[in-house]
């Protein structure tokens, strides 16, 4: 199955959530929003960050769609 | 399989046995006649008494840890190569074991968490399981059901009749654009197509703002604003249908004391909000409440037509409130908001005639805070309450001019002022106090030690002053969450714990993400408070949370504080002259009368 298919399966948005081994909250925020872009998403954020030790806990976000858009999992269902 | 041969069950594992000890059991009451092994034999003792015994199915159980999966994949090996396998079916469960893993294993069938007896037994017996589905069967609970709203604090009955009486006096003559704009609205849905029909129509443009008016008249539609298209609207009813013929809803609630539990929806969109609800309502949800955009609300009139926004909260229009209600399944609570803003009373009358279950009615926060007129909000609430005991829909009284800086004593008494106006009436108000973190106990530092007091001595308060029906909100735990899918998971947990330990009717619950502030709420954020809420209920069950002593002196300071409201509001004409005079909120403390309809108060 393609990325494409699984992402057009997704209701709203699509939350990534792990551990970074970075030297600081910037660099994991960079390495989150990189990793989303990797996955072919555009519309990008951080949810949550906190950085101790040794790295970042993050919890990143990727709108597939927002109020208004078109659906295309609404669009599957015909 | 029949149940002349016997049942094998063998636990694979060193310690491990308690599933196949319940499977047993429920083997056994279903007439199985079943041969238990204790734990840690070998495969090898095991395939022999399957041998000697000549049973008819081999059930298999396993903790999952490194190495496991090839002993088990080992053991099917050393079944087919003592002739076991093709006579036998055989069966695997236990923690991590799923069916895709079984089945890649070479086992019949994989049994997981969750797992209950019909599902072994139907695989046994060569049938599907008839799942007991009792659990998610809900039906629709009336939160007010009970409550004779008396008073057992008399004092304060007094001088709330008194604020009453001359409130309801002063309105008696009273009328503004928005009660004409909800009876046109009602002939608007009730008269056929014709002349009447457009003529009430053209009085209720006439009756709007110039927005509203370009809207009817040249089609203008609001910024980020645009109507669904009509292969939009066939999807969604394709949607909807097959959402629904596959919902299976989970139950929250442990015991009867938990309470009922309300999402929010909101998106600005119509169909992602049902989207949403339909994730709400599958992991429990047993209410939604919509929220409309502020703007929305601020307009004299409302637009038409099934519309969706890029920005936050759902327009209210009677197309939009119709195709929710309808996604909606039978047993789930429907709340409109009409507490703030320039057309209550249309949003009451449209959600009755939309068939919501309750709505919620304001004066005091949709004036201090809300940016509405006091005068304007108060004989607006008053046909509000018309409409709700019209249409028999109960509706909360929000404090939420307490988030501003507002005391919970004076939020308490513009609350308890706006629902004994509504009993009075004969209508079924909630009560809603919050179950925050809020300014003004960050200022005195009563929840620095804990969260459980302040709210806990609000909850108290308000039990020895009337018997009348509590709903927290809204959402609980609200200012005390993160954007920590786990903090915020657990705080709302906490909170619902809580509330449901002092023995509410409700709560409002928040997603795990309400505290994001960089875009909408997701719905996967909506499940983790469901279940975390789920599994608070279940750890609690019928045990309590015990507040300190100083939860006793928090309720005793609210209800003197309440009083002390009162008897100042007293001093003056109506209720809405207090709230312009700050009796239950003053400028100092964040409240600021409203100015939205100013002056548009005529009489009749």
């Amino acid at each position: 199955m393609i990325m494409e298919t699984c992402l057009k399966k997704v209701m709203d948005a699509v939350d990534i959530e792990t551990f970074f081994v970075c030297k600081d909250e910037e660099e994991g925020r960079e390495l989150a929003l990189a990793l989303l872009e990797k996955f072919g998403l555009k519309d990008t954020d951080i949810v949550f960050i906190e950085h101790s030790g040794p790295g970042a806990r993050v919890r990143a976000r990727g709108y597939l769609y927002r109020a208004g858009d078109q659906y295309a999992w609404l669009e599957g269902e015909n | 399989m029949n149940k002349d041969k016997k049942v094998l069950l063998a636990p694979l594992d060193p310690v491990h046995d308690i599933g196949l000890k319940i499977m047993n059991r429920a083997l056994k009451e279903n007439g199985y006649e079943t041969i238990l092994l204790p734990p840690d034999y070998q495969p090898e003792e095991i395939l022999k008494s399957a041998l000697d015994n000549e049973v008819g199915a081999v059930l298999i159980s396993r903790t999952l840890g490194y190495g496991v999966a090839e002993l088990l994949s080992k053991f099917i090996d050393q079944a087919e190569a003592v002739g076991l396998r093709e006579k036998v079916k055989i069966a695997i469960g236990g923690m991590g074991i799923r069916v895709e893993l079984a089945q890649e294993l070479g086992y019949d069938a994989g049994f997981g968490p969750g797992t209950v007896p019909e599902q072994v037994i139907a695989f046994i017996e060569d049938r599907e399981p008839v799942l007991d589905l009792s659990g998610a069967i809900k039906s629709k609970k009336d939160i007010t059901q009970g409550f004779d709203y008396k008073y057992a604090n008399k004092r304060i009955e007094e001088l709330l009749d008194q604020i009453a009486e001359k409130t309801l006096a002063w309105a008696a003559d009273k009328t503004t654009s928005a009660i004409q704009r909800a009876e046109l609205r009602r002939q608007m849905l009730d008269l056929p197509e014709g002349a009447e029909k457009e003529e009430a129509r053209k009085q209720y443009v006439q009756l709007s703002d110039e927005k509203i008016r370009n809207f009817y008249e040249n089609g203008t539609m609001p910024p980020y604003t645009r109507p669904l298209a009509p292969q939009e609207m066939a999807d969604l009813e394709k949607y909807v249908e097959t959402t629904k013929a596959q919902m299976r809803m989970k139950k929250l609630q442990k015991t009867d004391k938990n309470p009922t539990v309300f999402i929010q929806y909101g998106t600005g969109c119509p169909f992602m909000d049902i989207a949403h609800a339909k994730v709400g309502e599958s992991w429990g949800a047993d209410g939604v409440v919509h929220f409309d955009p502020s703007w929305n609300a601020r307009a004299e009139g409302f637009l038409e037509g099934v519309l969706t926004h890029e920005q936050d909260g759902t327009i209210i229009t009677w197309e939009n409130l119709k195709k929710i209600k309808e996604s909606l399944e039978p047993s789930t609570l429907w709340q409109v908001r009409a507490h703030r803003g320039l057309n209550t009373p249309e949003t009451v009358l449209m959600a009755g005639k939309a068939g919501a279950d309750m709505t919620k009615i304001n004066v005091a926060y949709g004036s201090l805070g809300g940016g509405t007129d006091p005068a304007r909000l108060t004989v607006d609430a008053i046909q509000c309450m018309k409409y709700a005991k019209e249409f028999d829909m109960p509706f909360d009284v929000v404090t939420n001019e307490e988030l501003c800086g507002v005391p919970a004593a004076k939020a308490f008494a513009g609350m308890l002022t706006t629902a004994h106006i509504a009993i009075k009436m004969g209508c079924r108000p909630v009560l809603q106090p919050l179950f925050v973190y809020s300014p003004e106990v960050m200022i005195t530092g009563e929840m620095e030690d804990n969260y459980v007091d302040f709210n806990a001595g609000k909850i108290m308060a308000l039990r020895s002053i009337i018997n009348a029906p509590i709903w927290p909100g809204a959402p609980i735990g609200f200012l005390t969450q993160t954007e920590d899918r786990v903090q915020s998971s657990l705080s709302t947990a906490m909170h619902g714990a809580l509330a449901s330990s002092l023995g509410v009717e409700a709560i409002s619950i928040a997603s795990s993400d309400e505290a994001y502030s960089g875009g909408p709420i997701a719905g996967p954020s909506r499940i983790d408070t469901l279940t975390a809420l789920k599994e608070s209920f279940r750890f609690f069950g019928s045990a309590s949370i015990k507040p300190t002593e100083q939860a006793d002196v928090i309720a005793e300071k609210i209800v003197n504080g309440i009083i002390d409201t009162l008897e100042k509001a007293l001093e003056y004409e109506t209720f809405p002259v207090a709230l312009y005079a700050g009796v239950y909120g003053s400028t100092a403390e964040g409240a600021y009368p409203g100015r939205g309809g100013k002056g548009s108060v005529v009489t009749k």
